[in-house]
């Protein structure tokens, strides 16, 4: 144990040179120790954004089918069918499929979407000066797009859900609920409708009024609606084209009653699960193919917030990692330059050792716990300064990120064909097609919202940054100690 | 006790050699004194007798074994003390730590070493104030004595020193002298002492002329 002896001797005798050896060491300790938040940090961001941003299946109208159905039909129909237009059926998704994919396993949530319009009996519905004009508000019919139902238009939009809190609008908070509730599973078969803001102080509404609206698509009289909550949207419009109308326009009811409106029952227009883990998708999807018929319905997955941010935190972990590296790489090399002149400088002090009998190992050892005193010291002002410089680090490198992210993600939801990916058919409600529920339509810049990184600095974080501060030392103490071990004390004292 | 048996060694080529097949004997309860000219060789064979250098050809043997079969650390560190003519303390350390050090170093059997350690000190003039002093602001006298002191404090049963009393005055030299032959009379240790003053040479029990490359006993 005379070693550790000396070395705290040497330690405190040469105060202005451990001094100095504190400050480099500190130094390459604080860098290292803000790679490792840095890495550390995106590696629990993925893995907890994993869990809350999950990833979409959506269960809708296979399109291409309905297409090649279509043209089958016509061209069956001989040359007499060219006089009238062909007819494109879309058909709706039965329940008790949902039911079946509700109940595979990794399913997080799922919620169900029926769109159709409605003229409002009671209230007066938002006229913009887009549609002003028109003689109806929207297009009426849904996603069914039966040629009978686009024909009928209507004020309002009605868009039917299991629950609103699980919508994309209200997610992003570009809906929010103001009075009132959301609506849930538990206003199933009722009544109960919320609308926005705007609507409801254009006819002084407020929760627990009723409001009276008529079906397009049917000859019912008329529905009742109870409003038991009011949300405020920041969306400009819904829908696209001619049949745009103000989103103030929007009424959100159970699925149940949006079905009762457009006359059907036991049908959805769209089904979107969210799975607690995107990872699970294709093995998801894959089980989904197999409850459904995949010649009238598709099972797509949207794991594109996922892999945006996945592909962002990569990078950030990537940047954290070759810090990390670099930093003890050249950490390395500097402090077994300073120890190996430093080792220069006390030849004569490690020739009397020598002299003395001491065992090489036992002078290296002396130089490893010098070193290790000061990496000591060192560590606990890196775990001070560690963060700080991290912080500084990680918002530099998140806003490059951020910002690269957010340009890959618009330039997706621009794509020529007007789809937003894998399953984002944006079109607008009341068109064939538009099989996405209103208000999930992804927003641009979505993906990444994770701006700052939580830097933590974990007893786990100290014990890397120990460890990395040990080898460091371990292998500069060592390259420097190779001269040692050859030495000759004769060579030393006396050459 | 330790033979030098036709020991050979030369620093460039064997034709310039320091000496050829020398052979010494020197044993316990002596004190030797090695004389000669400045660059006879004197400090090289106190380094082969030290094991800090191996000879050209012959060996070195502490009680008949050859001292690389105990392995030169090993025998520095359990059978031989040295004391160099540039004292060799260790700079960031007080005179009583150097003692210490080198006692914990070669597993010194003194019991209260530190108690022993200062006595001995206190013997060549290096009071417990100077003792707790670093070494560094001591005379070069008194670190001659601390590193004096530090070989006397081992238990090895071999010293060897160089130049021992280069730097000391005559009272110091004189008490010195009188420390080495203490350590060879009372304690029955080999003591081997290169020098080059007749005086010192002439209080050891037997001496050795290192002149045209052979070590030639003074009567």
């Amino acid at each position: 144990m005379n070693f550790i002896k000396r070395a705290w001797q040497n330690v405190i005798f040469k105060k202005g040179r451990s001094f100095l050896l504190i400050i480099v060491m500190t130094v390459i300790m604080i860098f290292i120790m803000a790679g490792l938040l840095i890495r550390n940090a995106a590696m629990t961001t993925v893995n907890t954004t994993k869990q809350q941003v999950g990833a979409s299946v959506t269960l809708s109208a296979n399109r291409e089918q309905a297409f090649k159905k279509m043209r089958t039909s016509t061209s069956n129909d001989g040359p007499s069918a060219t006089k009238t237009r062909p007819k494109l059926t879309m058909p709706s998704v039965k329940l008790k499929d949902v039911t079946a994919i509700s109940k595979l396993a990794g399913l997080a949530n799922y919620n169900v979407s029926v769109t159709t319009s409605a003229n409002a009996s009671s209230i007066k519905t938002i006229t913009t000066s887009s549609n002003s004009n028109k003689t109806g508000g929207m297009m009426g019919g849904g996603p069914s797009g039966n040629a009978e139902s686009i024909t009928s238009t209507g004020d309002l939009q009605i868009t039917g859900v299991l629950n609103t809190a699980t919508l994309n609008a209200f997610k992003d908070r570009t809906s929010q609920i103001t009075k009132g509730r959301a609506l849930n599973s538990s206003d199933k078969t009722t009544n109960n409708a919320i609308i926005e803001s705007e609507l409801a102080k254009e006819n002084n509404l407020k929760v627990g009024d009723t409001i009276k609206i008529k079906a397009t698509t049917t000859s019912k009289a008329s529905d009742t609606l109870k409003v038991v909550g009011i949300y405020k949207t920041s969306q400009s419009s819904v829908g696209l084209g001619p049949q745009q109308t103000d989103p103030a326009n929007v009424i959100y009811t159970s699925y149940t009653l949006a079905n009762q409106i457009k006359g059907q029952t036991g049908k959805v227009d769209s089904a979107t699960f969210t799975l607690s883990d995107p990872t699970q998708k294709n093995s998801f999807v894959k089980a989904a193919k197999k409850i459904i018929n995949p010649k009238q319905f598709t099972v797509t997955a949207d794991d594109s917030t996922y892999q945006s941010l996945k592909q962002s935190m990569q990078k950030m972990t990537n940047f954290a990692n070759k810090i990390v590296w670099l930093v003890a790489i050249a950490g390395t090399v500097i402090l077994a330059l300073i120890i190996i002149l430093m080792v220069r400088e006390r030849r004569y002090e490690m020739g009397v050792l020598l002299s003395l009998g001491e065992h090489r190992a036992k002078i290296v050892g002396q130089l490893l716990v010098e070193m290790l005193m000061l990496l000591i010291v060192s560590l606990a002002l890196a775990g001070i300064g560690g963060r700080f410089a991290g912080q500084a680090l990680s918002k530099q490198v998140m806003s490059s990120v951020t910002t690269e992210t957010t340009t890959n993600s618009q330039t997706s939801h621009m794509r020529p064909d007007g789809n937003g990916g894998p399953s984002g058919n944006q079109a607008p409600s009341g068109q064939p097609g538009g099989n996405r529920p209103s208000g999930q339509m992804q927003q641009p810049g979505q993906a990444v919202k994770t701006s700052d990184l939580n830097l933590k600095i974990s007893a786990v974080t100290l014990m890397q940054l120990g460890a990395f501060g040990f080898t460091i030392i371990a292998f500069a103490v060592l390259l420097a100690s190779l001269n040692i071990l050859r030495l000759e004390p004769r060579k030393i004292l006396i050459g | 006790m330790l033979t030098a048996k036709n020991v050979s060694y030369w620093y460039d080529t064997e034709e310039n050699s320091l000496y050829k097949d020398v052979n010494l004997d020197f044993e316990a309860g002596k004190l030797y004194g090695i004389i000669g000219s400045s660059g006879a060789g004197k400090t090289t064979l106190l380094t082969l007798l030290s094991g800090l250098d191996k000879p050209r050809r012959g060996s070195i043997l502490y009680d008949d074994t050859d001292i690389q079969k105990i392995g030169l650390t090993q025998y520095r560190n359990r059978y031989v003390s040295i004391v160099f003519q540039a004292y060799n303390l260790l700079p960031y350390m007080s005179a009583l730590d150097n003692v210490l050090t080198a006692m914990a170093i070669t597993h010194s059997t003194h019991e209260n070493a530190a108690d022993f350690a200062l006595t001995i000190l206190s013997q060549v003039g290096i009071n417990p104030e100077l003792a707790h002093k670093n070494v560094q602001k001591l005379s070069g006298g008194q670190q001659q004595r601390v590193a004096i002191v530090r070989a006397m404090c081992c238990s090895a049963p071999i010293v060897v020193a160089d130049e021992p009393t280069g730097n000391l005055d005559e009272v110091n030299t004189q008490e010195i002298i009188r420390l080495f032959q203490e350590l060879a009379h009372q304690q029955q240790k080999c003591v081997i002492l290169v020098t080059h003053e007749k005086e010192v040479a002439a209080s050891c029990d037997v001496q050795y002329h290192l002149q045209n490359k052979t070590f030639q006993p003074v009567a």
